[in-house]
């Protein structure tokens, strides 16, 4: 019956929604404050901050010009585009092969263990960011820990460069975004049904198999969610990949910073950051039209 | 009454019959036991290095508790992480009732624009940074004439942090009984009062998750608070992002140890009250 | 959980600092034709905006207890950082930090009050050689802070060669064995030292003429890194660097293996300055404090903590010989005279950086 009613939900549930009355339109009035004051109007800023020029050090021209736009098509700066989604999507991947386990497994703990251990999961992210990266730092140098146990258990004979690498960067991105990818499928394997995990069970599933064609697709809204909230905010995260991938290859969260610094083309970089916007709405809207099909 | 309907009903009784089932905790637990031992290496070390005499944490030089000592000294480190403290918990209350009541209006209403507010939403997760900083600092000064302080810092925050919560509960809606509401409001209960008596106790994991990765968000955040804030509110970060061309100072080691230790400690008193209190 | 956090925040809350002093218009006393003691605004209060950890809080602190003016400092980690939150407005500054070629902007842009010599009789400290500095003849606009150079750090454990120019850096022995900081105007004028051409002739054709050149060199470099390049070097991940010479004090001061080198082509001269912005409501207090940063003692103290080119020569008789004969820390006088400042290229800047990122994209 449980089953029966999650696997129609959706119809029902879209059904069920009703028309907004006054008290709910009152209700919804502060989102829609934020988001025009907060978020309309500096999209909009930036929109036009996109069509000017900058002269001298830091007076903008708003000569609503498409030439912003036209730079931003040169392969040089498509390519640090790509380069940083290879980073986000190879982070977002292995984000969600080592955190779901994880996930899985404090969601269907007990109701006492399950807010500590989530607890427990954050706080190493209430340290200064720097501090973090550069403990970092100290594990992976070459006269660092890593190496030095490597080499003292005779496991290789002289230290190796792990640091400034692609292999680090995607290690500190990793790490950085792996709370934000078990949080959100431990609140959807938090809600299964123990009823229908019974089920599969009692219809002869192994634990494989249970895992694979019933729990994880349960889940999916978890994942999904977890996927968006690890890639998204990762392509344009350049810290990470300064400090611990030694600033090479160039990422586009860092062009775009260093247009508002030693770049001295404020609109360009705005130009670059509203061609991302477009870049996301577009997967947005296609992704959300295959699944309505 | 309220408190029995308040008791989770959806998850059953946990199963035990099933081997596989326990050997699947075994070997989860253990993945799971890695998982935390990869996050905390790095915090393991800089709370070994704040028991180093050295400066510069590159080698262990000896014991020392100097750091400690010069941290309580150091007014201005302890200021800015009690601006960061404050502005963190403010964002993470905003962000949490924006986030929810947000996500649960689109969820349950038909709203005109609707898709247009769902990809809005977005938006301060897929800008970078330093974009939205510029573009809330412009706004601010000129059309808001805001002065900038703790206010436009608290208002920054919450912009890019509500998404993330209101992206983790909308998944946890997917899974939503539907009827759970309409028996709610079929025994007399108005659409306020089912939402907070059943819907909210539902969603409570994704808010709680929605609000620990607002606060983590927010307390670490630097180059927003750089356009947005005043020189009354500088955090924690803005104070530390220029030490590392001198060295990152040892006292942000004993701050941190300091900090970690703290809340671990309180959680786990929190959940020794309450296991008090039920039993 | 949150619960007791926020029981925490708020119990810190009765500590908490006033809010943003509204902008009070300051009533400039009289200009004081003595030297002595120069009065300050009659509103007690200053707000430097500056890089971060460069003033050490132990100054600000020592200030005010003598003057009793109230200072808050906002720090800034970039030139820029700083430009950008000048030019938007909304933050009322008594007293900024720009490097030299920063400066030279502001004074064409008339974004700077001009300083009131008399008022700061400590100027008379300051080296002759930083005076009258080309982007602000007669120090009408800045006074100079701290001073230093680029140069090259080589791990003498590790290369045993004797490298004295850029050339000997960027070799293919050397390869991914470099730091180098992330600065695209820095790696370009040392493409342009290394061909001879004057480091501010930042015309297109120059470009293209380096280009080949940083071609072979950016490939080599394992770390790009401005703010704490020390930190690859020390780590013994690369063995060579090309640094800014604070960096290079540091790293020094931690281990004798290190050796610092002002590479024989040439280097240039960066000057941090103090000045006071057009908009500064509070410019006497400024004076004050830079008359008082201009003290011997006082400026010695800051030497202490960043071990830059101090111009204060009465501060440089209070340091120790170590800190003097620090080759990084003070150039010899042959190499200072060689050194030329970055001039604002305007434009040109944003050639610089699309040529350098292309470059370290491929």
């Amino acid at each position: 019956m449980a089953a029966g009613a999650t696997a129609t939900s959706l119809q029902t549930g879209a059904a069920f929604r009703r028309r907004p009355g006054f008290p709910a339109w009152l209700v919804l009035t502060p989102l829609l404050v934020w988001l025009i004051l907060f978020v309309i109007v500096p999209t909009v800023v930036l929109i036009v901050l996109s069509l000017g020029e900058q002269k001298g050090l830091g007076t903008i021209h708003f000569t609503f010009t498409l030439k912003n736009y036209a730079r931003a098509f040169d392969w040089t700066w498509l390519k640090v585009l790509l380069i940083s989604v290879n980073y986000a999507l190879l982070t977002t991947i292995i984000c969600t092969i080592v955190g779901y386990p994880a996930a899985y497994f404090i969601g269907r703990s007990s109701e006492r263990m399950r807010n500590i251990l989530l607890t427990l999961v954050m706080i190493p992210f209430w340290t200064s960011f720097l501090i973090r990266t550069y403990a970092w730092i100290t594990i992976l140098s070459k006269e660092g820990l890593l190496n030095a146990f490597l080499v003292s258990a005779k496991i290789i004979p002289d230290p190796i460069g792990i640091l400034y690498t692609p292999f680090a960067s995607v290690l500190g991105l990793v790490y950085n975004y792996l709370p934000f990818m078990i949080l959100p499928i431990y609140t959807s394997v938090e809600r299964l049904d123990n009823a229908l995990i019974e089920a599969a069970y009692d219809l002869g599933a192994g634990p494989l198999r249970a895992f694979s064609q019933v729990i994880i697709p349960l889940t999916q809204p978890g994942i999904v969610a977890g996927a968006l909230l690890v890639f998204i905010p990762s392509i344009a995260m350049f810290a990470i990949t300064n400090l611990m991938g030694g600033g090479d290859p160039p990422t586009i969260g860092d062009v775009i910073h260093k247009q508002f610094t030693s770049g001295r083309n404020q609109p360009f970089g705005a130009a670059l950051g509203c061609l991302l916007l477009l870049i996301f709405f577009f997967s947005l809207w296609v992704t959300r039209r295959q699944r309505a099909e | 009454m309220a408190a029995a309907a308040m008791t989770p009903s959806w998850r059953g009784p946990i199963p035990r019959k099933h081997g596989g089932e326990r050997v699947q905790r075994w070997i989860f637990g253990a993945w799971t036991a890695l998982v935390f031992a990869f996050l905390y290496i790095p915090i393991l070390l800089l709370v070994a290095f704040s028991f180093n005499s050295s400066r510069l944490n590159i080698r262990w030089e000896g014991f020392s508790l100097k750091w400690y000592s010069e941290l309580f000294g150091n007014r201005t480190l302890l200021t800015a992480f009690q601006n960061s403290l404050i502005v963190a918990t403010a964002t993470t209350i905003l962000a949490t009732l924006l986030g929810t009541i947000g996500a649960w209006m689109l969820y349950r209403y038909r709203f005109p624009f609707q898709r247009t507010i769902g990809f809005l939403i977005f938006i301060p997760m897929v800008m970078p940074e330093v974009l939205m900083g510029a573009s809330l600092l412009a706004e601010f000064v000129h059309f808001l004439r805001m002065p900038l302080g703790y206010t436009t810092l608290i208002i920054a925050h919450t912009t890019f942090c509500f998404p993330f919560v209101l992206v983790g509960i909308q998944a946890r809606l997917h899974g939503l009984d539907p009827f759970l509401e309409e028996a709610a409001l079929d025994l007399g209960a108005a659409p306020a009062q089912a939402f907070r008596l059943v819907i909210v106790p539902y969603l409570m994991p994704s808010i709680i998750s929605g609000a620990l990765m607002s606060f983590t968000l927010s307390l670490d955040e630097y180059i927003v608070s750089v356009f947005t804030t005043g020189a009354q509110s500088q955090t924690l970060p803005l104070k530390v992002y220029g030490m590392a061309k001198v060295g990152l100072n040892p006292q942000l080691n004993a701050l941190s140890t300091i900090f970690v230790i703290a809340t671990i400690v309180l959680v786990l008193l929190s959940e020794l009250l309450t296991r008090r209190k039920n039993s | 959980m949150i619960a007791f956090l926020a029981v925490l925040a708020l119990a810190n809350c009765g500590k908490a600092p006033q809010p943003p002093t509204a902008s009070q218009p300051a009533t400039p006393t009289p200009t004081p034709t003595q030297a002595a003691e120069p009065a300050g605004d009659a509103d007690k209060n200053l707000n430097i905006f500056c890089w971060s950890e460069y003033i050490p809080q132990a100054i600000v602190d020592a200030f005010t207890k003598e003057t009793g003016i109230k200072v808050s400092v906002e720090t800034y980690a970039s030139n820029e950082e700083m430009l950008a939150k000048l030019f938007a407005g909304g933050g009322t500054y008594d007293l900024i930090q720009p490097s030299e070629y920063v400066i030279e902007g502001l004074i064409k842009e008339n974004m700077l009050t001009p300083i009131d010599r008399q008022a700061i009789p400590n100027m008379k400290n300051i080296a002759p050689e930083f005076t009258s500095m080309s982007f602000d003849p007669g120090n009408k606009y800045s006074i100079p802070y701290m001073a230093g150079t680029v140069g090259i750090v080589v791990n003498t454990e590790l290369v045993q060669d004797d490298i004295k120019t850029y050339n000997d850096v960027f070799q293919e022995k050397f390869r991914k064995n470099i730091v180098v900081l992330d600065d695209a105007r820095e790696i370009v004028s040392w493409g342009f030292e290394s061909m001879g051409i004057p480091i501010n002739e930042v015309s297109d054709e120059n470009l293209e003429k380096v280009r080949p050149v940083l071609e072979k060199w950016l490939p080599l470099v394992k770390v790009f890194d401005s703010d704490s390049p020390k930190t690859a070097l020390l780590n013994g991940d690369v063995a060579l660097g090309v640094v800014w010479a604070g960096e290079g004090a540091i790293l020094l001061n931690e281990d004798k293996k290190f050796k610092w080198v002002v590479p024989a082509e040439g280097a240039h001269l960066f000057v941090d300055s103090l000045a006071i912005p057009k908009s500064a409501k509070h410019v006497k207090n400024a004076e004050l404090f830079i008359n008082f940063i201009l003290r011997p003692d006082i400026s010695a103290k800051v030497s202490e903590a960043f071990p830059y080119l101090n111009p204060n020569v009465a501060a440089r008789e209070l340091l120790t010989p170590a800190q003097r004969n620090n080759p990084a820390s003070f150039p010899t006088a042959d190499q200072l005279a060689n050194m030329q400042t970055f001039k604002d290229i305007g434009e040109q800047a944003t050639k610089i950086d699309e040529l350098v990122t292309s470059l370290k994209a491929q």
